[in-house]
């Protein structure tokens, strides 16, 4: 085998070089850990809200919160299915949303808001429910809380602000809140009636969740529910919804971003073959001389690339120290399902990083395989010629 | 022997560095081109919307709706020749054809004049307007639901429950190529009659006004507002452009997150190029010694290695400008008209894409070539024929 030290210190004496290609697949695993960090942090968002021992009630045909539309007399009916956890904190919650159009702070155009009008048991409901700054909403009022993903971020929608949701009748933003990272962070909370009221839609819901008293006591629930033909709802697991509602967005991005790296990655590895062939071509006596003293064919093949694979990986974990700046980046994107906008932060997972550094290593190799194929042919007797 | 002699066995003379470069630079001029396509295409809708119309929407958000007889104080505003109005339906094909089309309810009075890209004949127009639970569509939705004119169409919806059932009455010829060939739309009134939409009873999603003269586009806009702000629902009029961007404003940071992606294949394409270019003039020092020796001038040297880069480049940025048509108008956008017409109604490269991505190449070729032709420029004879490797 050939030193290792033999290919640092080849690097090393072309700086430039060595510096221009390293930097081009800093560039490379820079887009494609940023888009793995996003898939991660959507994931986050939606993929990973939602508790098991809980279900979502829509009605027939809608797949999502907003379009759906419960009657009151028909959620009342719902307490008495079977499994439903009747206990204080459980129960059933009828929850109405609506989107709001909201001007972007700093004059960047207008997005959609999610407003939850939640009766006064739908904080408790969710225990990883929060408030961050402010103070929580008086029952029955029309004061409401933001989520801290979009706190400050849209017009009258941060703290001690006010907007209107009709004709004067403003809603009051007394407080942030945090929900372990999930979507919740992107809406707005208010008391059910009164915002019910301002919207006119006083005899319905948009949704019922639903706490069971066990995970298993589900398909009971739902076939009973489901069968009811006078209901006219359908149950999820709130996991599920949740899964569902991301599978769009997340499938939508996270393969624009990975198919944008991959051929990212292509140029990036015609790059490394194009220094790796150089450095193979510009060392043809030393590679002679290094068959002379007894290295073997495969010896030089393998010496090579692993130069051409060292090189990747400065280069790629150059890139992962300049990916670790996003996770200060929020990225807000528009989900399909509801319309509204979610704001994404980039996750830096173990996965994203071990993802990245495999990339980098693939870069490496396909760069360097016919560099090192061909310094391997290399005659010893020629080369020494010169 | 030549100039262009010279350089043009320059060029070839490491064949191998240098196909992998042009290959390097055609790949990144089409990764260049493919995203400035995306970003173009994905604003396409909402540039080609007429100029002289104005959309009316809740003040509140698209999503809650505005009382029928709104549209008569529309109308009375003076500039504004026509107005109609739709309502959205959330329409999903039970068969699962397709996942995604438009479809709303429409005043069949005045839609079609209003919006008159939308072109059905006068004999389907007539039989529309006899017809309560009459449809027309695209061409493109209608090869989708594989329906023809007298056709039956059920129809679900997100919103509303239970099947709709529809008669095909026409299909509308889009005049333009930006016109979306995948919506349906049915009568308003039909809609409005049954009892499924009780709670929306006589209520409408948006206006949308012809207006005479395009030039007062913004101040019929605030007239119109005007009239409803002392009512319970406020109004937005804007111009139907900023309409259809207000439906994509949630993609903005998508949009901008690939502007920047653009920017960073061309700097990755110059840091490829640079290289390439560094390594031959380190390996020609000694010959560019002799050229300086035997009367050729410091600018001869530089222009022969910034002659060959923007060669490169060029042929590179040919390739590249090439592949992206063929790609573009050969697979990807019939493929995406097809399948995801609802998102992209049509999808091509436009000629100023193209432009840019081969004006970037040559650009770029310059700049990486720049700093070495200068250095080997300014270098001493004596020490580049010292110069052996």
């Amino acid at each position: 085998m050939v030193p290792f030290r033999y290919n640092v210190r080849s690097l090393l004496v072309r700086k430039l070089t060595t510096f221009a290609t390293a930097f081009g697949i800093a560039m490379v695993v820079f887009v494609f850990a940023a888009a793995l960090m996003l898939g991660a942090g959507i994931e986050r968002a939606l993929g990973n809200s939602g508790r098991a021992d809980t279900v979502i009630v829509l009605r027939n045909g809608s797949d999502a919160e907003l379009s759906s539309g419960i009657q009151n007399d028909l959620l009342n009916l719902l307490v008495s299915q079977p499994g439903v956890n009747t206990a204080a904190q459980g129960g059933v919650i009828g929850e109405a949303v609506a989107i709001i159009t909201a001007e972007v702070v700093g004059g960047a155009g207008v997005s959609n808001v999610l407003i939850r009008a939640t009766p006064a048991g739908g904080y408790a409901f969710r225990p990883e429910f929060k408030i961050v700054a402010g103070r929580a909403p008086a029952p029955g009022t029309n004061e409401v809380v933001v989520g801290k993903a979009i706190a400050g971020r849209f017009k009258g929608v941060g703290l001690n602000q006010s907007f209107d949701l009709r004709r004067n009748r403003p809603l009051n933003v007394v407080g942030v809140f945090e929900a372990d990272g999930s979507s919740y962070e992107s809406e707005v909370w208010g008391d059910l009636d009164v915002i019910r009221t301002s919207l006119g839609r006083s005899g319905a819901v948009s949704s019922a969740r639903v706490r069971l008293t066990s995970p298993a006591q589900f398909s009971s629930f739902k076939a009973s529910v489901e069968g009811d033909k006078q209901l006219g709802m359908k149950a999820m697991r709130e996991p599920d919804y949740f899964r569902k509602q991301s599978e769009a967005t997340s499938a939508i991005l996270v393969g624009m971003g990975t198919g944008v790296a991959i051929l990212f990655g292509l140029a990036a590895m015609l790059g490394a073959a194009i220094t790796m062939n150089g450095a193979v071509a510009n060392r043809s006596r030393e590679i002679g001389t290094l068959r002379a003293l007894g290295f073997s064919r495969w010896a030089i093949w393998l010496s090579f690339l692993f130069e051409a694979v060292v090189l990747s990986v400065i280069g790629g974990l150059f890139g992962l120290v300049m990916v670790m700046g996003m996770t200060l980046v929020k990225f807000p994107v528009l989900n399909f399902q509801t319309f509204s906008e979610i704001v994404i932060s980039f996750e830096a997972t173990s996965g994203v990083i071990i993802g990245s550094l495999i990339f980098t290593v693939m870069m490496g190799i396909v760069g360097g395989l016919f560099p090192a194929i061909r310094a391997a042919r290399i005659s010893p007797i020629e080369a020494m010629r010169g | 022997m030549n100039f262009t002699t010279y350089a043009r066995r320059n060029v070839f003379r490491r064949r191998g560095r240098t196909i992998l470069t042009i290959a390097a630079i055609a790949l990144a001029v089409l990764i260049f081109c493919l995203i400035r396509t995306f970003v173009a295409m994905w604003n396409a809708g909402a540039d080609a919307a007429a100029v002289d119309r104005l959309a009316t929407r809740h003040k509140v958000s698209i999503t809650m709706q505005l009382p029928k007889r709104y549209i008569e104080d529309v109308r009375g505003v003076a500039g504004v020749q026509k107005a109609s109005w739709a309502v959205w339906f959330g329409s999903k094909d039970p068969k699962k054809r397709t996942e995604f089309f438009a479809g709303f309810a429409a005043d069949h009075e005045s839609w079609f004049d209003v919006m008159d890209e939308m072109q059905v004949t006068p004999a389907e127009l007539a039989e529309w307007k006899t017809t309560p639970n009459g449809a027309i569509l695209g061409d493109v939705l209608a090869k989708t639901l594989q329906v023809k004119v007298g056709d039956r169409l059920t129809i679900t919806s997100d919103i509303y429950p239970g099947d709709w059932e529809f008669k095909v009455v026409g299909i509308y010829k889009a005049l333009r190529r930006t016109t979306d060939r995948n919506t349906l739309v049915f009568r308003w009134d039909f809609f409005n009659n049954d009892p499924r939409t009780s709670f929306s009873h006589e209520q409408i999603g948006w206006m949308i006004s012809r207006i005479s003269d395009a030039k007062q586009s913004a101040a019929i806009s605030q007239k119109i507002d005007k009239i409803f702000d002392e009512r319970d629902d406020q109004t937005v009029t804007m111009s139907e452009r900023a309409f259809q961007l207000s439906f994509l404003g949630g993609f903005s940071a998508i949009l901008s997150a690939f502007d920047i992606i653009s920017a960073v294949i061309l700097l990755i394409m110059t840091l490829i190029l640079a290289n390439a270019v560094a390594m031959n003039v380190r390996e020609r020092t000694h010959e560019y010694g002799v050229l300086r020796a035997v009367g050729f001038l410091p600018r001869h040297v530089g222009g022969f290695i910034i002659g060959e880069s923007l060669f490169i480049a060029a042929l590179g940025g040919v390739i590249g400008v090439a592949a992206t048509a063929g790609v573009i108008n050969g697979m990807v956008g019939p493929a995406l008209e097809e399948n995801m017409a609802g998102m992209f109604p049509y999808f091509f490269t436009p000629s100023s894409v193209l432009v840019t991505g081969f004006a970037a190449a040559l650009v770029l070729g310059i700049l990486a070539s720049v700093l070495p032709a200068l250095r080997a420029s300014r270098l001493r004879v004596t020490d580049a024929l010292r110069r052996i490797d």
